[in-house]
């Protein structure tokens, strides 16, 4: 624990023997490509499939569809009204988004699905779409929770500040996009599909709710997965369709996203806007918070699509002491692709809303932005938050220095630039609901774990062998690591909201405990003495008398095998970010010349794949606050939807990033661990956004931070 | 993203390729324009003529005092060459900024000036050289300016059974200096905006911009202005006077000050 | 149509459609499946291959434009897995999912054959024309470093 080991997982990688989705390759494999939605907003009058069409298997339309699937099932956030407007499988009378696929072709090659697609005839009756959330027609979320006297607080405040912020939809842009291939074994009555997929459990249970079949006759599994942040949680309404598809056809079907499809398809993260008012007495001390949050959800409501709102509302008391609070989400229907969960999953924009309006307030208070921040940092713990939450721990003081330490001097100002700084606090919910792990002692002395999360990048393997081996006075390289495929591993929530380490690297350390005293009970007996005079030493057990047995010893007297679960409250994350700033005046381009990154993650069990993933989610954090934005026009058209338009940040673009970690352990787990994973993208746009706040005097300009949009704060 | 199927072709001789080419034949020469709009099923001719095998348009040599440049140099080409480096400066300095390596190892030169992508970094350049471009049909040959090659975005006036053969570049004035600034996103991206600039101590300035027009466009008044005497910051508002848009304005201009502070000699 | 290609040193030929690309040509019909397919338009190198030693985007090549070419895959790189490019990458943590790993070290290769020390600014630029979406590229400004400073002392 602790150690910077690097990960076992790259070998195969980096000799060109992955695999991922498309490199799956199945005897007698169909492939499927989809007819999609040329309008916003249109009723669909009829889908005429070709007569023939050269390789076409077979063309699926949502009426191929009626009486033998459900559209995908809606989470509903805890005390929230959500409409009942589920995605569709195949768009029947209606398309409501660009890209919402209407039609699914299967062919022999993929190039040839494509062929037979665009001969697919559909008749569309347009309608009139609506593109700005601010005349949306029809709420799709709701909630509220309201905590303390917040009217008072706000007629006694000495000032009232904040203002209206907002973060534009982004797109997740995973590297590998998304996937699935379905075989259905009619025979033995078991469909199985490799999805790339954040973990094995939400697809099964999503697909069970589709088709209407119990477990068992689904079996799932994840394959090498290239990146997610979020945006394969929910089984893709493409991947059940290729199940079908798979059924009817009697052959494998593999749907390979391409990435226009991606683009316009998958779905994407952020399009929230905030009114945040803060009351503060004359001292500085924050005594009500009030935020209306306006959710730009798209057409239907996936899976997951209403959390990142709630999300971020249970997050608008951040790391202050904040008596009262009241907060309202509106979650509203437009005509463009549904959002969702990325990176940060409402708790960037939770950041990013509360710490403008605090940079607001400290300006409109002639108080120190920093100063403002120590007056109200919680220092005890656990803290019950107005919103509801309570936070296990945490060092929010000892961040804030780090992060300033970190962040160092700026350079001066000058004729040809402004330069600004800027600070945002985070505190972040992470962990909870449960996670399982199955441990066993081999036959030839390696522990074999089975662990219900599943990697995709963030190196679970090395991670929890780590844990693992510590535990049992092993060697890493002595224990084995299996993950996603449902057969095989033990149930659990998912692989998402930086859970991973928290929940299933706890559920691997129970297991491997408890499979620790089983190995213990049986060298007892092997060695004949009482438990209490067995003890643990390097690579195996030991008795009083000094008579040693190698776990191999005590594998061979028979298999050993302890399950674990472990389930758990939330944890809180925390850090603090500090950004420095240039504006060219000339060009108004901006320059991040420095990022601090400090984050307190509990317990580090890898600090080389921890900072990571904290470097990782940054470089998010800058690609959001310096270029990434989901574009649409008045039609709700998408605008940008390919890597011309979007631009993803290059090696080039990446400022100097001093990362540290403060540890705060968690009482609620054995490992002390809260979770890494998102951090990055957390801090970073609410620190960048109030340093070119600072730079440009106070004015208030959203993400991206475009040239143009710089100019227009400079120049109007 | 698969193209839609098309009959391909690769014709050993210029003409066998110019008796190929048509409406629904277009050529293949780097393909790093063509087969993205291929892949996206935004063009899709009946037939591809693959001209890479026409190795005598690959030449690039000096010849009388001009640099000829085939239109099939590779871009990578163009940026190795000592010839160039030394001679034409500017055009080293240019196909720096054309996307990466892996792009620049298969786009051509004479590609790029096909294309006629307003974003695009040589027709830029090659403008500010006063380059001429040799074009081939069964028709035969015509050598046309910059100005009426370019006539709009993505728009040249080649015939849709002409090819550009080559590229011809005058000699550049005696001790001139050059630059080439751009202005993109990230790293290699299409450019926003950019300018060319060649200075001569004795009497010779041209500055062509990138992203002020959907064609590279010189800037006579500007250039006129230097001659006389006048500040690069002077020269460079003039330049972009006609741009549209504060900020594009202000953009181009601080582009152009720059590059003729980097090639002024 | 027929073609003949050279892949990793080994003669390869197979029949394909004119519209067949050369990064669908390796992964499905030579079953090469290192190469990765990341955009399809030449902007994120995830299927960066080498034609004749020089990177090239095989998203962006017809099967057909390789007949009688050498071409190089992540499998070729290096004939006992242990190029210092991949050992470098490996101890610098430069890569996490790894979809993208194979087209930079393709890209990378010649840089780092060619470059004895290279600054920060030429790594990253070196690194500017692929992209990763999960590292924010430190390790592998890092581990680059480290492999052409190796490949330097010879």
């Amino acid at each position: 624990m602790g150690r910077p080991l690097t990960r076992r997982e790259d070998a195969r990688i980096l000799n060109g023997r992955s695999e991922f989705l498309d490199d799956l390759h199945p005897p007698r494999l169909a492939h499927l490509a989809f007819v999609r939605s040329l309008y916003a907003h249109a009723r669909v009058l009829s889908v005429s499939p070709p007569e023939s069409a050269s390789g076409l298997l077979a063309v699926l339309t949502a009426s191929d569809l009626e009486g033998r699937t459900r559209p995908l099932p809606i989470q509903a956030p805890e005390g929230a009204e959500v409409a009942d407007e589920p995605h569709p499988l195949l768009a029947g009378g209606e398309v409501r988004y660009v890209g919402q696929p209407v039609a699914a072709v299967v062919a022999e090659s993929r190039a040839l699905a494509e062929d037979a697609a665009e001969l697919v005839e559909v008749e569309y009756e347009e309608l009139d779409p609506v593109a700005d959330p601010r005349a949306s027609d029809l709420e799709l979320l709701r909630w509220r929770r309201a905590s303390g006297d917040v009217e008072d607080a706000f007629r006694s405040a000495a000032t009232v500040a904040g203002g209206r912020y907002a973060m534009p939809r982004l797109v997740a842009a995973p590297m590998e996009a998304r996937g699935a291939l379905a075989s259905h074994d009619a025979a033995g009555d078991l469909l199985t599909i490799w999805c790339s997929a954040q973990d094995t459990h939400r697809p099964l249970r999503h697909l069970g709710h589709v088709l209407g079949w119990p477990p068992e006759r689904l079996r799932v599994v994840v394959p090498d997965v290239g990146g997610a942040f979020g945006s394969k949680g929910s089984l893709a309404p493409e991947a059940a369709v290729a199940a079908i598809a798979a059924i009817d056809v009697g052959r494998p079907v593999k749907w390979t996203e391409d990435r226009a499809e991606n683009f316009v398809a998958a779905y994407q993260g952020r399009g929230m806007e905030a009114d945040v008012e803060l009351a503060l007495a004359a001292d500085g001390q924050m005594l009500a918070v009030r935020a209306r949050i306006l959710a730009d959800l798209g057409a239907y409501l996936l899976p997951a699509t209403a959390m990142p709102p709630h999300t971020a509302a249970m997050l608008m008391a951040g790391c202050y002491t904040m008596p009262a609070a009241d907060v309202r989400v509106s979650g509203v229907r437009t005509h463009k692709v549904p959002t969702g969960p990325y990176r940060g999953a409402g708790r960037p924009e939770a950041a990013y809303f509360l710490e403008r309006a605090v940079d607001d307030a400290a300006r409109a208070l002639a108080i120190d932005p920093v100063e403002l921040r120590r007056r109200n940092l919680i220092a005890d713990f656990p803290h019950r938050s107005p919103l509801g939450f309570t936070y296990d721990s945490g060092d929010y003081r000892r961040c804030l220095d780090l992060a300033l330490e970190l962040r160092g001097p700026s350079p001066s100002e000058g004729e040809e630039r402004l330069v600004g700084t800027g600070l945002a606090m985070y505190v972040e919910r992470a962990g909870g609901s449960f996670e399982e792990a199955r441990a066993t002692l081999e036959p030839d002395g390696r522990v074999v774990i089975h662990s219900s999360t599943s990697p995709h990048g963030q190196g679970h393997d090395t991670t929890f062998a780590q844990i693992a081996a510590e535990r049992l006075h092993l060697d890493p390289a002595d224990v084995v690591l299996e993950f996603g495929d449902s057969a095989l591993v033990p149930a659990g929530t998912g692989t998402f909201g930086s859970r991973s380490v928290a929940v299933g690297g706890s559920a691997v350390a129970r297991a491997v405990d408890e499979l620790g005293k089983r190995c213990l009970q049986a060298a007892a007996r092997l060695l004949d003495a009482p438990e209490s005079e067995i003890a643990w030493c390097e690579g195996g057990l030991t008795a009083g008398d000094g008579r040693t047995l190698a776990l191999l010893d005590v594998a061979a007297a028979g298999p050993l095998e302890a399950t674990a679960r472990f389930e758990s409250d939330l944890v809180f994350g925390s850090g603090a970010y500090a950004a420095t700033v240039e504006i060219e005046r000339a060009t108004c381009r901006l320059t991040v010349w420095r990022l601090a990154a400090v984050d307190d993650a509990g317990t580090i069990v890898n600090p080389l794949l921890a900072e990571g993933q904290v470097l990782g989610g940054v470089v998010q954090g800058l690609g959001e606050s310096l270029a990434e934005e989901a574009t649409y026009d008045d039609q709700a058209q998408p605008t940008s939807a390919s890597f011309a338009d979007y631009s993803l940040l290059t090696a080039a673009e990446i400022p100097p990033i001093r990362a540290a970690f403060v540890e705060s352990p968690s009482p609620l787990n054995p490992l002390g661990a809260k979770g890494i994973g998102e951090g990055g993208a957390i801090g970073t746009p609410a620190a960048v956004a109030n340093a070119v706040s600072d730079a440009l005097g106070g004015r208030h300009v959203d993400p991206p931070f475009t040239e143009e949009k710089l100019w227009r704060a400079m120049h109007e | 993203m698969k193209p839609a199927p098309f009959e391909y072709a690769a014709p050993r001789s210029l003409d066998e390729a110019l008796g190929l080419l048509g409406e629904d034949a277009k050529p293949l020469a780097g393909g790093q324009s063509l087969v993205p709009l291929l892949n996206f099923r935004l063009a899709r001719p009946e037939l591809l003529v693959d001209i890479n095998g026409l190795s005598e348009l690959a030449r690039l040599r000096r010849d009388d005092g001009a640099l000829r440049i085939g239109a099939l140099t590779r871009q990578s080409a163009l940026g190795r060459s000592e010839l160039v480096a030394a001679e034409w400066p500017l055009l080293t300095q240019a196909v720096r900024f054309v996307g990466h390596p892996q792009i620049r190892n298969r786009g051509t030169v004479g590609g790029s000036v096909a294309h006629a992508d307003p974003a695009a970094e040589l027709p830029v350049a090659l403008a500010a050289l006063d380059a001429r471009f040799v074009a081939q049909s069964p028709r035969g040959r015509r050598m046309l300016r910059a100005e009426e090659l370019f006539l709009g975005p993505l728009t040249t006036a080649l015939e849709p059974d002409e090819l550009l053969v080559e590229i011809e570049v005058p000699p550049v004035p005696e001790g001139a200096g050059s630059a080439f600034v751009e202005h993109a996103r990230t790293a290699g991206d299409f450019a926003i905006a950019g300018a060319a600039a060649l200075v001569s101590g004795s009497g010779h300035a041209a500055i062509a911009l990138l992203g002020a027009r959907p064609t590279p466009v010189r800037a006579p008044d500007a250039e006129r202005a230097l001659v006389d005497g006048a500040e690069p910051r002077e020269a460079a508002a003039l330049a972009a006077s006609s741009v549209e848009g504060g900020h594009r304005r202000a953009l181009v201009a601080e582009l152009v000050r720059r590059a003729i502070e980097e090639a002024v000699p | 149509m027929r073609i003949t290609v050279e892949v990793n040193g080994e003669r390869y030929e197979r029949e394909v459609e004119p519209r067949t690309l050369l990064s669908d040509f390796i992964r499905h019909d030579l079953d090469l499946t290192g190469t990765k397919v990341g955009c399809e338009h030449g902007v994120c190198g995830a299927c960066t291959v080498q034609l004749d030693g020089e990177p090239v985007r095989s998203c962006l090549m017809l099967a057909a434009q390789a007949g009688g070419r050498s071409v190089r895959t992540i499998e070729g790189l290096a004939e006992d897995g242990e190029h210092p490019l991949q050992r470098a990458f490996h101890e610098r943590h430069a890569l996490q999912c790894g979809f993208c790993t194979a087209g930079f070290l393709m890209s990378l290769e010649p840089f780092v054959r060619e470059k004895r020390e290279p600054s920060e600014p030429e790594i990253r630029e070196a690194l500017a024309g692929n992209l990763c979406r999960c590292t924010g590229y430190r390790g592998m400004v890092e581990a680059v470093g480290q492999a052409a400073r190796e490949l330097g002392r010879g």
